[in-house]
């Protein structure tokens, strides 16, 4: 049988003895109950299964679990500390940026990826950070605004996360 | 950079960037086809001219040197200058050679015993591979190399660079064990010369591409010791010699022909220790004891054998010198000896599959004033443990004493004992450079030897004690050196020890597993041939493994053309303890090359080597078989002699022939040592019970017996034989790619018989199990030329820069791959670039970015295409602003498998995906399959896009759907 596979997942050390090429989804979902990410197409189309592996947006219905190995992955319930939302999830909140939702997750996580590499991303960078995340309902103005307030958000929670050190 | 891992393998230069005058270079030599140092003179090829042109593509960034006979290239990356070394062409003279003149004839007068014993001019290339830099202008010269001789090696480059010897610096961490010279001292010369001669600072490897000067620069100095008397003890012993002397660099023989014969050396007397002893001192080298020593403590040894003594008993008897029988008295104490059966003839079992063997030897040097009785004694004792299957000598414990001599203390003279020997490369036991010799760095380098070093509880310390002139040596050194006399008697005590284990007498160091190996297979061990003239055998004694070896030769001679071949008898599963770990774990590497259990295991969920898995040829389905030692479905009855015929000859332990899908067409090359070790591996590796599946094979070729005309025509069972004028680089990585590790099986196409093509089809791209195996050759479609990084990044991770990842077949090669040492891997991306159109890392950049460019155009007449890739792939394949953790890495455009002329990569990875053949690797390649979720046309669709955009140059591939549809209905995946 497989050796074991060690990994982080939202700041836990993770241990699983599982056939390595098992995709990150569904160990996610079915063995760690995190059903943030979502099952979209299963086949990297559609963006709604994203997490963050070492901060960098990756679709977990693609990644297997032994690409992960040592690594550090997060999911939508672990951007959340000591109680308080991400500021982009309050964005996304204050925008009220859904309709079905089913592709929000997959939305707060790719451009929480794209604001851990740029903090001031200008509007071409963050239509091209979403061009591969699909949304059916036609929600795209409203997560669009969702993405520019959480520019401003974060960048607010930076500055009293240094103040606060 | 995670995922990177090409790191240059003998590490960082010696020298800080800052301490030398310019960018260093890099050089390698091309020596003459001939060359050797025989009796004091050197003999080579001579230099006819030098074929430029040879180079090709690399010509314009190599920089050739030439002078006299010496030969280098010089360029700004290693692996250039590596390569351009084995790519040019250089045509020499016939030689020039006398003959041999020494006749060594044993004197067979009764009462007389003789023996003829040698010293190297070289005793190895060096203790691990490491870059010689030399920074030299015509007034002064800077070296770091680590020089056992800094002093002789001084002198040597003062006539070489005609410079004054103090305008010489010379910078190295290595102190000298008195044992002689070492091929660094060669390639420093190599360095310098090249260095003066361009005005850079050069750098140049020392590995074993070196041991060819050591085998060319044959034998320093030869000792005759008789001994006379019919008692137990001899009444007189003679030492004779007649020594040419250590030969000077090769550098300077090659380029200034006056130093082809330096003058003689000046000769001295030194007393011996022993009663009636005494040099006929004609020609004996000044100042250095250690061949005498080895010579006349090896000769006591073989003295006592003949007269079946104790041998520390003989010396005890033999001295009248109290100091120094107190020492061997204390050291025989300390030691637990215990009289040995010394007999020859005597049966030597392995224990754990290794042979035991202890040996002593005495030394007792004057002082600088030669004053025998105050002068330094020392004695050792040595264990050694050899593996009959690899040739490897462990020393296992040590024992040596010294009486109050140069050492302070015993724990400073252990200390310094454990420097000179723990080094795994401690240069009488190590690695001779043999293309059949695997890295170090997977391989277990073995325990360290348990040292006992002890000072000799004696009454009166002696009125001097003789301490060596400290070398001039900078840079860091140990606080204390061991005088030359407390090693000396260490060669004889292993030679001994070497004699007690398998009964063969090694009359000349070093004791390398190749000479070793030779010994134990019935040659005899103390000749070493003339490189390039026919070895003399004066006598032949089958060894431990000689009855093996005639069963060998008795299989080889029977696979002849006979279509129905003997069986071999079934013999009981050898018994678990017969082989050393050593020996299985080389076996477990040679498997891993051959990727045996790739082809023997059926899919993911099969047992281990329990065969199964099904070949789809064009004569019909072939089904692997069992290779596990389960007795009777598996292997485990066979004996080795069966084994090998099997490999070498593809015919079955019951005679029936196999088919070539196995590839022993590949196997056959395999060295003994890898046969065997790779034997000991497969019998120790638990059972399976398997009964082999049937064969579907049309007629005739389901008639085995056709195959002995097949292995007639296209079978040549010759092991392999190193090229000469390659690099041992290239041959290590020619051996392992054309034995072991079969690449032409998959990588050459075959003809209408199954056989595979040689000439310029050789590695020219097949087709095989539904996957298009690419050209290695000449022929390659890669759009980014490959440079031998890149070869090497793909072999041993899984994926190259500008060229994507391994997938399909390849993918478990390279999952094998990552278990072999790394220089293992390296060899064969040489090997590889080697025949490929190779280029520098700064072009390949600007070719990788020049297809890029081409690329980004959009195409027009495939929107549907267009459509598809954007919804399926782009989320991956599209160059973001945004680095995402699923990104392909790799842009499409610099994908080989789209620029080539068959479609069915593209198809197959498109339709099962492809997994990462490494796992854990930096995002090395993974993608879900897509076969559920295109139908044919759909794809016809997108190909003909990716097509398009990413190979613009390349015509569109027809008939796409047709393929698609076929590999869909065969294909189930990797």
């Amino acid at each position: 049988m497989a050796d074991c596979i060690n990994l982080t997942v939202n700041g836990r050390s993770e241990r699983f003895a599982l056939d390595p090429t098992t995709p990150l989804l569904h160990v996610l979902r079915n063995d760690l109950a995190l059903n943030g990410p979502k099952y979209g197409c299963g086949l990297g189309q559609c963006g709604a299964c994203s997490v963050l592996v070492d901060g960098r947006a990756a679709r977990s219905c693609v990644i297997s679990l032994g690409a992960v190995a040592g690594r550090h992955v997060t999911t939508l319930e672990g951007l959340v500390r000591d109680g308080r939302p991400d500021p982009v999830q309050t964005a996304f909140v204050e925008c009220q940026a859904a309709q079905c939702g089913y592709c929000l997750n997959g939305m707060i996580m790719t451009v929480r990826g794209l604001l851990n590499q740029f903090q001031r991303p200008d509007r071409q960078q963050i239509i091209a950070a979403l061009k591969h995340n699909l949304c059916r309902c036609g929600t795209h103005i409203a997560i669009l605004q969702a993405a520019t307030l959480a520019i401003e958000l974060n960048l607010a929670d930076v500055a009293d996360g240094e103040s606060a050190t | 950079m995670s995922g990177r891992i090409s790191q240059p393998v003998a590490g960082p230069l010696p020298c800080a960037a800052d301490s030398v005058s310019g960018p260093v270079h890099y050089a390698a030599v091309i020596r003459p086809a001939f060359y050797r140092w025989h009796e004091g003179r050197f003999e080579s090829a001579r230099l006819l001219d030098v074929d430029r042109a040879s180079l090709g593509s690399l010509g314009e960034r190599i920089t050739v040197i030439e002078a006299g006979d010496f030969v280098a290239v010089v360029a700004t990356e290693p692996s250039l200058a590596a390569l351009a070394a084995d790519r040019l062409r250089v045509h020499w003279t016939s030689p020039d050679i006398r003959g041999n003149t020494s006749v060594e004839s044993s004197d067979r007068v009764a009462g007389v015993l003789s023996r003829h014993y040698r010293w190297p001019s070289r005793l190895g290339w060096g203790e691990s591979e490491a870059w010689v830099v030399a920074d030299c202008t015509t007034h002064a010269a800077r070296l770091w190399v680590g020089t056992a001789t800094p002093e002789v090696l001084r002198q040597d480059l003062s006539m070489l660079l005609s410079l004054a010897p103090d305008a010489i610096e010379l910078f190295s961490d290595r102190s000298g064990t008195g044992l002689g010279r070492l091929a660094s001292d060669d390639a420093a010369a190599d360095a310098a010369f090249v260095s003066q001669r361009i005005g850079l600072p050069i750098a140049i490897r020392l590995d074993p591409n070196y041991q060819r000067d050591v085998d060319a620069l044959g034998m320093a100095q030869r000792w005759v010791v008789r001994g006379w008397g019919e008692g137990a003890a001899p009444e007189r012993l003679a030492l004779k010699t007649a020594s040419p002397g250590a030969a000077p660099v090769v550098a300077l023989m090659l380029t200034r022909p006056e130093c082809r014969e330096p003058a003689g050396n000046s000769s001295a007397e030194r007393a011996s220790p022993y009663v009636g002893a005494h040099p006929e001192a004609d020609d004996a080298p000044d100042g250095d004891d250690t061949p005498r020593l080895f010579a006349e403590e090896s000769f006591l040894d073989e003295w006592a054998d003949e007269r079946q003594r104790d041998p520390l008993e003989l010396r005890l008897e033999l001295m009248e010198d109290t100091r120094g029988k107190r020492l061997i008295e204390a050291v025989r104490e300390r030691a637990q000896w215990r009289s040995p059966v010394r007999h020859r003839d005597r049966a030597r079992i392995p224990v754990e599959g290794l042979l035991h063997g202890r040996g002593f030897a005495y030394c007792h040097v004057p002082n600088v004033q030669d004053s025998l009785e105050a002068g330094t004694r020392a004695a050792w004792i040595a264990d050694v443990a050899v593996d009959p299957v690899t040739g490897e000598v462990a020393l296992s414990r040590v024992v040596v004493g010294q009486d109050a001599g140069a050492a302070p203390d015993e724990i400073a003279l252990g200390k310094a004992l454990e420097h000179a020997l723990l080094k795994p490369s401690f240069p009488l036991v190590t690695q001779s450079g043999d293309f059949d010799q695997w890295g170090r760095d997977a391989a277990s380098a073995g325990d360290p030897p348990a040292i006992d070093a002890m000072i000799a509880p004696l009454g009166t310390p002696p009125t001097t004690s003789p301490r060596l002139p400290a070398a001039r040596i900078e840079g860091g050194t140990p606080s204390w050196r061991l005088s030359a006399a407390t090693l000396a008697p260490g060669t004889a005590a292993i030679a001994n020890a070497l004699f007690d284990a398998t009964g063969q007498r090694f009359r000349q160091p070093p004791f390398t597993p190749a000479r070793v190996r030779a010994a134990l297979q019935g040659e005899a061990a103390d000749t070493r041939p003339d490189p390039g003239l026919p070895a003399r055998r004066p006598w032949r004694r089958k060894g431990w493994l000689g009855a093996a070896a005639s069963l060998v030769a008795m299989g080889s001679v029977a696979a002849g053309m006979m279509p129905w071949q003997p069986a071999m008898a079934p013999i009981p599963h050898p018994a678990a303890g017969l082989y050393s770990q050593a020996a299985i774990e080389r076996g477990r590497l040679v498997a891993e090359a051959g990727d045996c259990a790739v082809c023997h295991t059926a899919g993911p969920d099969g047992e281990t080597n329990a065969g199964g898995r099904a070949f789809d040829t064009p004569f019909g389905t072939l089904y692997s078989t069992n290779i596990t030692p389960d007795e009777s479905t598996g292997i485990g009855n066979w004996s080795y002699a069966a084994f090998e015929r099997a490999m070498r000859h593809g015919v079955s332990r019951d005679g029936r022939h196999l088919y070539p899908a196995f590839p022993y067409t590949a196997f056959a090359k395999l060295s003994d040592a890898d046969m065997q070790s790779l034997y000991a591996y497969l019998m120790t590796q638990p059972p399976t019970a398997a009964p082999a599946v049937e064969n579907d094979l049309r007629f005739p070729f389901n008639i085995r017996g056709l195959m002995a005309g097949w292995n007639a025509l296209y079978h040549d069972p010759k092991p392999f034989i190193p090229d000469p004028t390659r690099s041992a680089l290239w041959n290590r990585g020619a051996y392992l790619a054309e034995g072991a590790g079969h690449c032409s099986a998959c990588h050459s196409p075959r003809n209408a018989m199954g056989a595979e093509k040689n000439g310029d089809d050789y590695l020219g791209g097949a087709l095989v199990d539904g996957w298009e195996a690419p050209a290695l050759n000449a022929l390659s479609k890669a759009p980014v030329a490959w440079t031998e990084t890149a070869l090497y990044d793909y072999l041993r991770g899984g994926r190259a820069e500008h060229h994507g990842v391994a997938a399909g077949p390849m993918a478990p090669v390279v999952a094998g791959l990552a278990e072999l040492p790394e220089s293992d891997v390296r060899a064969i991306a040489h090997y590889v670039a080697s025949l490929l159109p190779i280029t520098d890392t700064a072009e390949a950049a600007r070719m990788a970015e020049a297809t890029l460019a081409k690329s980004a155009a959009t195409v027009d007449g495939f929107e549907s295409g267009e459509r598809l890739y954007n919804g399926a792939c782009a989320s991956c394949h599209d160059a973001d602003t945004v680095a995402v953790f699923s990104r392909a890495e790799t842009s499409l455009a610099l994908n080989t498998n789209l620029h080539s002329e068959r479609p069915d990569n593209v198809i197959q990875a498109i339709l099962d995906g492809v997994v990462a053949p490494r796992a854990g690797g930096e995002n090395a390649g993974e993608m879900p399959a897509f076969r559920e979720q295109f139908s044919d046309s759909q794809l016809s669709d997108l190909m003909g896009y990716l097509r398009a955009r990413f190979a613009p140059g390349e015509p569109a591939w027809q008939n796409l759907e047709a393929r698609i549809g076929a590999l869909r209905a065969t294909a189930a995946g990797p």
